[in-house]
């Protein structure tokens, strides 16, 4: 440890930057880091208070009032209701925990991003060190934008953004970027739910691997996005390799079959009939370019009656895509920011079906929403939910 | 009464002796542990119904959601947490939630040697775990 960051440890910067010292120099102990290094941002999760609860408000407090302050960018993850529409719907309390909550965090000096998606506000620079929490956005970081990240928990990316500073060990070291695993798939994919099924099916089978993954070259980057959520969702993985010079000769093989994904598919859709009391689309939330191409294929037309649609974005993207977003509420579908559908009270509002292109949704809506699912692509969700 | 002494890898410093609960199941404190008094909430747990206050908490490592270190600060602060936590395996979960919540703890314990019951001696610095066989218990 620097000098500086001894006096931290034994509290001469006060409580707040005492204990969250304490939670990297421990962390990095049990992984054998042999130093603390900068990061360029932390992303936070636990911020709904649906999943976060009563428990972590005083901490968050305590640390506020003891004069936290973020040292480096500090993004948050989605809260549990949009304000404009879903929030008019809840009981005041859930509304005032919420708040409660986002107030200890700006406080602290957070950026009320409101997203799983902090990449889109700030695009990390390659090779840079964040300590992100979101586990899509880690896997994101990782593979796509090659910035370099370990999947933190909630209290310890929140100690990282105070400290500025994460343990050097896992993705942070180079040698452990390395893939381990090939993966052929042998069938291409034809849209983003069969990239999404591809990440459910081999979180299961890689433990803690980095796989290479082959015919992912021409794949788009919100294709990768689910691909990667979907990942997290069911494994250990922080990491894709899809570029060829990361080929590495010897190494274990897997192959996934056309019926591999057929098979994921089916398992993560449980309702009987394709009546979905809601249409979901922004899961991790859409980009500006998802948020076009709704607008282009729905202008004009309407939702269903009895039946809720919604598109989920950050609050960044939701401005800077306005006459999108116009397009999109005038046939009755909401663009929903701030939130995310599964840490959101689905249940109260009576929603008891749920339709989503994504994989990531479709697994964890039966037991956070209590909705049975239905998996299919994009186009089929807006095909029902549109009338004609 | 017996003695018998274990070594294990302290994390959080503090000393201090208490009647132990053993599980050998993993425990995830959200969902798994009532914040407000200490009781172990998940139905199919060895400890389901048992209260985690001030004993020496023994069980495998944690598992589930990283919102279970809150869980840890929040029964502290309600004067609701165990005594120390000694664990086999240290998930950062637990050892965040002991940080913040100030529980002495050490991993790599052999906490299949303990049965619950036994008055246990803790000393975070060092590692160190002293067992005492509940009288009754080897008179048996």
């Amino acid at each position: 440890m620097t000098r500086e960051e001894e006096q931290i440890y034994d509290g001469e910067f006060g409580w707040a930057n005492q204990v969250c010292m304490k939670i990297l120099v421990r962390l990095g102990e049990l992984f054998n880091a042999t130093r603390l290094i900068r990061i360029s941002s932390a992303h936070i999760s636990g911020v709904s208070y649906k999943t976060l609860g009563d428990a972590p408000i005083g901490f968050l407090k305590s640390l506020a009032d003891a004069n936290g302050k973020a040292k480096v960018k500090a993004t948050l993850n989605p809260q549990s209701f949009s304000p404009e529409y879903l929030g008019k719907k809840l009981p005041k309390n859930i509304r005032e925990k919420q708040f409660t909550i986002l107030e200890q965090f700006e406080r602290m000096g957070f950026t009320r991003s409101l997203t799983c998606t902090p990449y889109y506000l700030q695009r990390p620079e390659a090779g840079s060190h964040l300590a992100w929490a979101e586990s899509s956005a880690v896997v994101y970081a990782n593979s796509v934008l090659g910035a370099w990240t370990n999947r933190e928990g909630g209290p310890s990316a929140l100690a990282a953004a105070i400290i500025g500073k994460t343990p050097d060990y896992g993705m942070h070291m180079a040698g452990n970027r390395e893939p381990t695993i090939l993966v052929n798939v042998e069938k291409p994919l034809q849209n983003e739910t069969e990239f999404g099924a591809l990440g459910i099916h081999l979180g299961k089978i890689l433990g803690n691997k980095i796989p290479l993954i082959n015919g992912l070259k021409n794949a788009s980057e919100d294709s990768l996005k689910q691909l990667g959520a979907a990942l997290a969702t069911t494994g250990m993985t922080n990491m894709f390799r899809r570029d060829a010079s990361s080929e590495k000769r010897g190494i274990e093989k897997v192959s996934v079959e056309a019926e591999d994904i057929k098979r994921t598919i089916e398992g993560l859709s449980t309702a009987a009939r394709h009546e979905p009391d809601l249409v979901f689309i922004g899961c991790p939330h859409c980009s500006l370019d998802e948020i076009r191409h709704i607008a282009g294929e729905v202008e004009g037309k309407k939702v269903k009656q009895r039946t809720e649609c919604w598109v989920c974005t950050s609050r960044h993207n939701m401005e800077k895509a306005a006459d999108y977003v116009k397009i999109i509420e005038r046939t009755g579908a909401h663009v929903l920011a701030d939130m995310c559908t599964i840490v959101s009270w689905t249940e109260m509002l009576g929603i008891r079906t749920i339709m989503t292109n994504s994989a990531k949704t479709a697994y964890y809506a039966p037991t956070l929403n209590k909705a049975q699912t239905i998996l299919v692509p994009q186009e089929e969700c807006l095909k029902t939910a549109f009338k004609g | 009464m017996t003695g018998l002494t274990l070594k294990g890898r302290g994390i959080v410093e503090g000393h201090c002796k208490a009647e132990a609960l053993v599980s050998s199941k993993p425990i995830s404190f959200l969902g798994g542990v009532d914040p407000a008094d200490g009781k172990i909430i998940e139905k199919n747990h060895d400890l389901y119904g048992e209260c985690i206050k001030d004993k020496i908490l023994c069980f495998p490592h944690g598992h589930g959601s990283t919102v279970g270190s809150y869980v840890l600060y929040s029964l502290a602060k309600r004067n609701s947490a165990p005594k120390a936590i000694l664990n086999q395996t240290a998930d950062p979960v637990v050892v965040v939630g002991a940080i913040i919540a100030n529980i002495p703890m050490i991993t790599q314990v052999d906490i299949e040697r303990i049965n619950t019951g036994d008055v246990v001696e803790v000393d975070g610095s060092s590692g160190y775990v002293r067992v005492s066989r509940r009288v009754e218990r080897s008179c048996i």
